[in-house]
């Protein structure tokens, strides 16, 4: 059964004019178990969607989809306060920027008190301050800190960066969620840190068969920690397939634009020559093109790209192109 | 060609606490160090957060006082707290275009305020020359009259490498300059970076953390740890050969992402 289940998902901006689709008819399915890389330069909208999902967007924007799915239930009929609770039971996320995300004026300690779940304590009201503290112990040992004395003593500025992600998917996996969504967590980290953290959501994936949507804004540092990537382009789906189908085989012209820019990726291009770009860059939300809204950049584009294109599903590898690069790789 | 445009000597940083007069606390943010660069050429330095990378930086371009050691352009030294002489032919590009621009300013006047401190040009012929250098990196003189919040991100780190290559330097040091674009738009920008090398026989500096673009993009490398020099050569020797533990450290966190596929 699929975890998560979204069809044409839009995410809409309320003006006093016209409404702005700031994400237009995007689709993504999860199964249980599955990391899954949702890629996308800064402006298409994959934080939005993940913000949607979470339904933690305020009153600007209006979210509508024809299907949006939680394991079976359909959450679009649900009242605000039932979706609530079904999504705050399963679903946690992380975010950018770690230590801007915790409270700088209470200690580690206190804050992961805080997020745990009080259901799961059992005891007399007496023991309850002493499982507590015992349970965020547990928290921070679960995401690899063995120091945990020093940690929960500690304020958020006096830890790296690192040390303050490992907290922050501490508190996210303080009630066990099915489905953990990371939200760019090692943008602005040092390489070295960013495979500690990857490491550690992948082990998480692995030891309790936990989802991950793993949000980024580079094609190349997710590659090999995601079984499926979904990729985004200025809040309109792209592509979406397994990881070798998207980086060997790309079908959609934006997604092989992203392969080829990326010097690490082809290690065969000579040292100093110029490397393969899209012209002009992307548009604002303010003038977005109609129809594909990469038609302007695509060097594939023709007159029939005015029109938004249809999803084609070949082997669940879905591009949505009119003309799709398949018969390149045959 | 083979003369040598930049030549560093010794050169080394050491911040002293001045709370204390006993046992006065001296941090060494940069062990001595040499190197040289020609024009055309590319130096990468690669390094974690507190190696030292961002303080030579701060030392090249002379924001920085020196605690031992010259640097010497064209065999002619560069004095420290000579800003007239240096800032001709140092610039420095930053990670965060967004912020390093005067958003009080178009970009006519940005432009033009190197040119009014560091030349004699009159009004018309600066005019053109910022007119130059905007066709340049590749965006029009109409963009003159507008204010910096009017672009994007690529475009803005477009004009930061414009008002760099306005006072047409020898050296420009790239701090992170590339960390923070998009993949799309960072190709753009090392292609234009590629060309303006070519054409005007810049010599770069880049200071980066991703080991693909210095892979592409240097000729030589130099790899930091703690202020102390681990490695220096050909690019392409160290990342073939690193000798260093903590080299071959860096380039396994960052290689065995995409080696496997």
């Amino acid at each position: 059964m699929n975890l998560i289940d979204i069809r044409n998902m839009s995410i809409e901006l309320k003006t006093g004019t016209k409404p702005i689709f700031a994400v237009d008819r995007v689709n993504l399915t999860m199964k249980e178990g599955e990391v899954r890389g949702l890629v996308g330069e800064s402006g298409s909208g994959k934080s939005l969607l993940a913000q949607a999902i979470v339904g933690v967007l305020d009153e600007k924007w209006r979210v509508d989809a024809d299907r949006f799915h939680w394991r079976g239930n359909d959450l679009m009929r649900l009242s605000p306060a039932e979706r609530k609770a079904i999504i705050s039971k399963d679903v946690a996320m992380i975010f950018q920027e770690p230590m801007a995300c915790l409270d700088p004026t209470t200690t580690i300690g206190e804050q992961l008190e805080e997020a745990v779940d009080v259901e799961q304590l059992t005891g007399f009201f007496w023991q309850k301050r002493q499982q507590r503290k015992q349970a965020a112990i547990n928290l921070l040992h679960k995401v690899g800190i063995k120091k945990h004395e020093v940690c929960v003593k500690s304020f958020p500025h006096q830890l790296t960066d690192a040390l303050c992600q490992r907290v922050m998917i501490a508190m996210a996996l303080a009630r066990r969620p099915m489905l953990l969504i990371a939200d760019e967590p090692t943008a602005a980290m040092e390489s070295t840190n960013q495979g500690q953290i990857f490491r550690l959501l992948a082990s998480l994936n692995q030891l309790k068969n936990m989802s991950i949507l793993l949000i980024s804004h580079d094609l190349e540092n997710v590659t090999h920690w995601t079984n499926n990537i979904t990729v985004m382009y200025s809040g309109q789906f792209v592509e979406a397939g397994t990881t070798e189908q998207i980086f060997n085989q790309p079908y959609h012209p934006y997604t092989r634009a992203l392969v080829d820019s990326s010097p690490k990726a082809n290690r065969m291009i000579p040292n100093k020559s110029r490397l393969m770009t899209l012209p002009g860059s992307i548009p604002i939300l303010q003038h977005l093109p109609i129809g594909c809204r990469l038609g302007p950049r695509c060097p594939r584009a023709q007159q029939k790209c005015v029109h938004a294109p249809k999803i084609k599903n070949f082997h669940s590898h879905q591009v949505s192109c009119h003309f799709p690069l398949k018969d390149s790789y045959s | 060609m083979s003369d040598v445009l930049l030549q560093v000597v010794d050169l080394s940083k050491v911040y002293k606490d001045k709370n204390y007069w006993f046992n006065q606390k001296c941090v060494t943010a940069l062990e001595p160090l040499s190197f040289d660069i020609m024009a055309h050429k590319t130096l990468a330095i690669v390094g974690e957060t507190g190696s030292g990378k961002s303080t030579v930086a701060k030392l090249l371009v002379g924001a920085e006082l020196p605690t031992t050691g010259h640097i010497r352009l064209n065999g002619q030294t560069l004095e420290p707290g000579n800003f007239k002489q240096r800032c001709q032919h140092v610039r420095m590009i930053f990670q965060d275009s967004g912020t390093t621009l005067n958003p009080s300013l178009t970009i006519e006047q940005l432009l033009d305020e190197p040119l009014r401190l560091n030349t004699g040009l009159d009004e018309i012929e600066r005019h053109q020359l910022i007119r130059e250098t905007l066709h340049k990196v590749g965006l029009l003189a109409d963009h003159m009259s507008f204010y910096p919040h009017m672009f994007s991100g690529g475009q803005k780190q477009r004009i930061s490498l414009a008002r760099a290559i306005i006072l047409k330097p020898q050296v420009i040091i790239l701090d992170e300059a590339l960390a923070s674009l998009d993949p799309s738009l960072r190709s753009q920008m090392i292609n234009l970076l590629l060309d303006l090398q070519q054409q005007m026989g810049l010599a770069f500096i880049l200071i980066s953390h991703n080991l693909g673009i210095v892979r592409h993009f240097s000729d030589e490398m130099m790899v930091l740890s703690k202020g102390k020099v681990l490695e220096f050569g050909k690019t392409a020797d160290i990342l073939q050969k690193p000798k260093h533990k903590y080299t071959k450290k860096l380039i396994m966190s960052q290689r065995f992402q995409l080696l496997y596929r």
